[in-house]
């Protein structure tokens, strides 16, 4: 730790005293970062969600104005003075609160606004006359900020801006959009200091340089501070009692509901994480139905429930008065529970990060024990559980990787720009080539994204209408169509994710949100289950989707396509330790793989459990066809990718279609026609040689980009999804993202939005780093090969996996003559 | 490869491209072209590919070539939307097109139709004539024998080994036949045919009767 200097005593001395004045002693780090930011540093504070995080901020913003503007409490200057980013709306509230608490302690006549998607327009206008002294906002607001007119002159005496849960943002495209929103404020704002808070994540330095740019001044100027809070994590797998019952598949983990009856009732509150909103129902439904006097002390939390709800049952928790809550990823971040004793994770949670972080939500007091129960939900999760104990030991945590390169949110960005003052392209292109996104643009990419901005493409035609940027006689860019700015506008809040429905009654009442996908699936009279309730859909109105109470059994619940993740290449390596361990006596193994046995003998009587060495392709014959499946262990993108690769390299050899499948464990090439697998192994297929060349084709050969490209075409503005909620149909600008994928494959195949869903889903998806690796580790393994009569318990997750990717070496027409049924009924 | 039914009496060749030629009359039906399309986008500040608007007019000018019609048959939605300049591109086109043009009116067809006439193009609401009934809507008729658009119909096939593929059709009905839509640029819609219907399927080069299919359907 730093010496402390006494420097700023006289203001510290503020917040030390108040910390007294509470019963309550600083954190180290909470004094380290008041000295640093007073010293006029920036940095990036590492501490833990419930560690007091936002105290360290809020008093070092606070003193600095008091020292700077000594009459603070009789001359109230207005505007802006700092900026608080938080990833999830839900949380603004908490920071609100801390901050007011302070204020009114300290006597400082303050006013504290948010700013976010709740926000009323009323309020927002307000905002915009007088803004508040401090504003809590999220990514996307502070976005629609820079599309106001004059924005300069709100941010101009702005002295912070926090990013809060900057791990959970550095992953992302909202990423992205916070390094551009700051590398303007940079600019705009003489006095700021920028304050990230991450929790603890593999590359915690490159989060500091992502947050502050690479080799700028701010990052020279800058501080890691860590908080080293002591955290004792006991990880407890709960096993089934008999393994012969126990599913070798399977994501709901239903049949093991009892274990955790005792749990409940041992405990003052309960966290249950589930990995999707549509297990969160249905875990919460089969409890109550199986117990039912825990009617009443039990709740739900997800992300699609109304607000309203959300913060009664965030309440409930606090106020020690529910049991146990069933909730998702919802509850990982922010908000302090400190009643909470218990948590339960159902399934494998993918991240040993997020883990620990749940695994946070308990004995949320410093110096108290942290339990975390792992419930599987079929077999093969047991060694997944048996890792998760052996990388919390480790903290082998993985990196949050920064997007590069991500030209859909600066076309957002430019548009934005433009939309409020305009933008000279000079000036902002020094800003941009300066963030870490944009480290590597080079000047034709750039001069590429101006012509699309102003021309919509390269090349000017005659007959061309296209309106968007226009260029001014003094080359400032600038969108004088108010049309223009209007869509624009709404287009910023809607950076990813699909199409979101409204849920109401038919006779008024909000209930959530839902996604498209799911409503289209259903016909009106169909009944299905959600936030907890029976509902029967009536129709679409507006972007809303009518429904009303049913009497009668759901027949389905929303399925969400998150929790796709992947495992980590740590969490990978020690996934594979413990199954090579299966091969060690029982004495020498954890209890999860002890429990695993009998399935480890059914997997060995027609195949091997692989160890170091060996490297398993089972092949099998169903009534689906023929089932090819490999088992590196390398997690499920590094499998996507050398199932991709892969089933390429084999249609070269052979006019064949797949259909590709993959998990964490292993994946599936699976066709309607037989494969000489000796013609496989003999060529050498798994060769690392021509790596790059070879994916980058197989990616064109599947359907993996057009995917990547949805999100593309929505941020970037080439696909208007609407106006959610408004009411506003433009139906005459929706189009189908796949027919324009189609269109651009075949027309402007250069586009650099459209190279974006490739590269994207190659660096930032595929891990092509990771894929070599793999592929080299397997060169020196010996492939064993199992013909089978009938699929293994290895297999089963896999070959019952519905999410796929297609491959085809074969002529259209010979693929039809081949099919075997015309499928009627379900929309798309 | 173009496939030929003999429908309503009359020999049809059905063209991969989703056009439909009669022989005897020497005219070719095409639907639901969306002319406009991406122009309007493009008014709009989406920047779809400029060059995906001459698909429509390559595709118009290699067809005249290769069928020297007499006549072509639009069966509506021609143009997409409110008048901008592809408009101009589709009038160079006509006065270059030998084949007298015939417009039957769809729903997006707002333009006036005084704008068609000036081009020499009548204009219906619905036409009679031969064995058939033209319309933009698939329509009932007593007598005749109904060829439309509209629809822009799509079957989904499914085979061994989890495939599944989606492609425009030609989709016979009772008395009626339904075309693929012809533009670029636009989408397509799954129909679920009953038994004694019959699919025509888009496949590249090639236009592929599904009869061996037709007493396979499964609901999903």
């Amino acid at each position: 730790m730093k010496p402390r200097t006494p420097k700023y005593s006289e203001w510290t001395d503020q917040a030390q005293a108040w910390f007294q004045s509470q019963g309550w002693k600083p954190f180290p780090f909470q004094e380290e970062t008041w000295e640093a930011f007073m010293e006029g540093k920036h940095g990036l504070l590492n501490a833990p969600t419930g560690s007091g995080k936002t105290y360290a901020l809020w008093f070092p913003i606070l003193l600095n104005y008091m020292r700077a503007h000594p009459d603070y409490a009789t001359k109230h200057r207005k505007g802006l003075k700092a900026i608080w980013i938080t990833p999830l709306r839900a949380l603004s509230q908490e920071i609100r609160q801390s901050a007011e608490r302070i204020l009114e302690d300290l006597q400082i006549p303050f006013e504290v606004g948010i700013r976010t998607g709740d926000t009323s327009t009323a309020e927002r206008n307000r905002q915009r006359k007088t803004m508040p002294d401090l504003l809590i906002t999220t990514p996307e607001s502070l976005q629609l900020l820079l599309a106001t007119k004059g924005y300069a002159k709100l941010f101009r005496e702005c002295s912070a801006v926090v990013v809060d849960e900057w791990h959970e943002l550095l992953g992302s495209k909202r990423g992205v959009q916070m390094e551009l929103a700051l590398s303007r404020l940079k600019s705009v704002c003489p006095n700021l200091r920028i304050w990230g808070i991450s929790a603890t994540i593999g590359n915690l330095e490159q989060a500091r340089e992502v947050l502050l740019g690479p080799a700028s001044e701010a990052l020279e100027n800058s501080v890691m501070i860590r908080a080293h809070v002591p955290k004792r994590i006991t990880v407890k797998s709960l096993l089934p009692e008999q393994m012969d019952t126990f599913p070798w598949r399977g994501h709901l983990g239903l049949h093991m509901l009892e274990a955790i009856i005792p749990i409940l009732e041992q405990s003052k509150t309960t966290l249950i994480f589930t990995n999707t909103r549509g297990q969160c129902e249905i875990w919460f439904q089969q409890l109550l139905e199986r117990h039912p006097e825990l009617a009443g002390e039990i709740a739900m939390h997800h992300g699609s429930i109304d607000k309203e709800t959300r913060l009664w049952v965030e309440q409930a928790i606090r106020n020690e008065s529910l049991k146990a809550v069933v909730c998702t990823s919802s509850l990982d971040l922010g908000v302090d529970f400190a009643p909470v004793e218990t948590v339960i994770q159902i399934g494998g949670p993918k991240g040993v990060a997020r883990f620990l972080q749940r695994a946070g939500r308990s004995g949320h007091r410093p110096g108290r024990e942290s339990v975390i129960y792992f419930l599987p939900t079929h077999a093969i999760e047991l060694v997944e559980a048996a890792a998760l104990q052996q990388a919390v030991k480790l903290q082998a945590v993985e990196d949050r990787t920064p997007y590069l390169n991500s030209f859909d949110v600066l076309v957002q960005y430019l548009t934005t720009l433009a939309v409020s003052d305009g933008f000279y392209p000079e000036d902002i292109y020094r800003e941009v080539s300066q963030t870490f996104c944009y480290q590597a643009m080079s000047r034709e990419q750039w001069e590429w994204l101006l012509n699309f901005l102003v021309l919509g493409s390269q090349s000017l035609q005659s007959y061309d209408e296209y309106k968007k940027v226009e260029v001014a006689e003094d080359g400032r860019l600038q969108v004088t169509n108010r049309g223009v700015a209007m869509r624009h506008r709404f287009q910023i809040g809607t950076i990813v994710g699909d199409a979101q429905l409204t849920v109401k009654y038919q006779k008024g009442g909000y209930i959530g949100t839902i996604e498209e996908y799911f409503i289209s699936q259903l016909k009106a009279g169909d009944v299905f289950t959600f936030a907890g309730r029976n509902l029967e859909f009536l129709r679409i109105r507006d972007m809303v989707a009518l429904v009303r109470h049913s009497p009668k059994k759901a027949g389905k619940t929303p399925s969400w396509m998150g929790g796709r993740l992947t495992l980590s290449s740590e969490m990978s390596r020690i996934l594979r330790e413990e199954l090579y361990s299966a091969a060690m006596p029982l004495g020498q193994q954890a209890v999860e793989i002890r429990a695993l046995q009998p399935l480890f003998e059914r997997q060995r009587l027609e195949s091997i459990v692989p160890g170091p060495d060996q490297f398993l392709l089972e092949t099998f014959r169903t009534r689906e066809g023929y089932h090819y499946i490999f088992y590196p262990f390398e997690g499920r993108f590094v499998h996507e990718a050398m199932a991709s690769l892969l089933s390429y390299r084999i249609s070269l050899l052979t006019p064949i279609t797949f259909s590709l499948a993959y998990n964490d464990y292993g994946f599936e090439l699976l066709s309607d026609q037989e494969l000489d697998v000796q013609m496989v192994l003999d060529n050498n297929l798994f060769s690392p040689k021509y790596l790059l060349d070879d994916l980058q084709k197989s990616l064109n050969a599947t359907e993996m980009a057009r995917r990547k490209f949805r999100d593309i075409a929505v941020i970037s503005g080439l696909v208007f999804t609407g106006y959610p909620n408004k009411g506003v149909k433009m139906k005459h600008l929706q189009s189908n993202s796949q027919l324009l994928f189609e269109v651009f494959r075949d027309y402007e195949p250069d586009n650099l939005l459209f190279r974006q869903a490739f590269t994207e889903t190659f660096e930032h998806q595929l891990e092509e780093g990771r894929l070599r690796l793999a592929l080299e580790r397997i060169e020196e393994q010996e492939i064993v090969w199992r013909a089978c009569e009938k699929p293994t318990p290895f297999s089963f997750p896999i070959i019952t996996d519905r999410l796929r990717e297609k491959l085809s070496s074969e002529k259209l027409a010979d693929r039809i003559r081949r099919m075997t049924r015309i499928l009627t009924g379900g929309g798309r | 490869m173009v496939h030929t039914e003999i429908i309503g009496g009359e020999t049809l060749e059905m063209h991969p491209w989703g056009v439909l030629y009669w022989k005897a009359r020497g005219m070719l039906l095409l639907s639901d072209l969306h002319l406009g399309k991406v122009t309007h986008f493009r008014k709009y500040g989406a920047a779809v590919p400029l060059e995906a608007l001459q698909r429509n007019f390559n595709r118009l000018r290699h067809l005249t070539d290769i069928y020297r019609p007499e006549r072509i048959c639009f069966l509506g939605d021609l143009f997409h939307s409110h008048m901008n300049r592809e408009w101009e591109l589709f009038e160079a086109w006509v006065k270059t097109c030998a084949a007298r043009l015939d417009l039957v009116v769809g729903n997006h067809d707002i333009i006036d139709p005084v704008r068609f006439e000036a081009l020499g193009i009548s204009c219906r609401d619905q036409w009679e004539i031969g064995p058939f009934k033209l319309t933009h809507h698939p329509a009932e008729s007593e007598d005749r024998f109904n060829i439309s658009g509209h629809i822009h119909p799509a079957v989904r096939l499914a085979g061994a080994g989890r495939q599944r593929l989606r492609l425009p059709v030609f989709y016979l009905r009772q008395r009626q036949l339904i075309l693929p839509a012809f533009g670029a640029f636009t989408g397509t819609h799954v129909v679920s045919p009953e038994p004694g219907e019959r699919l025509y399927a888009l496949a590249g080069e090639t236009v592929l009767p599904l009869d061996a299919l037709d007493a396979r359907l499964s609901r999903r």
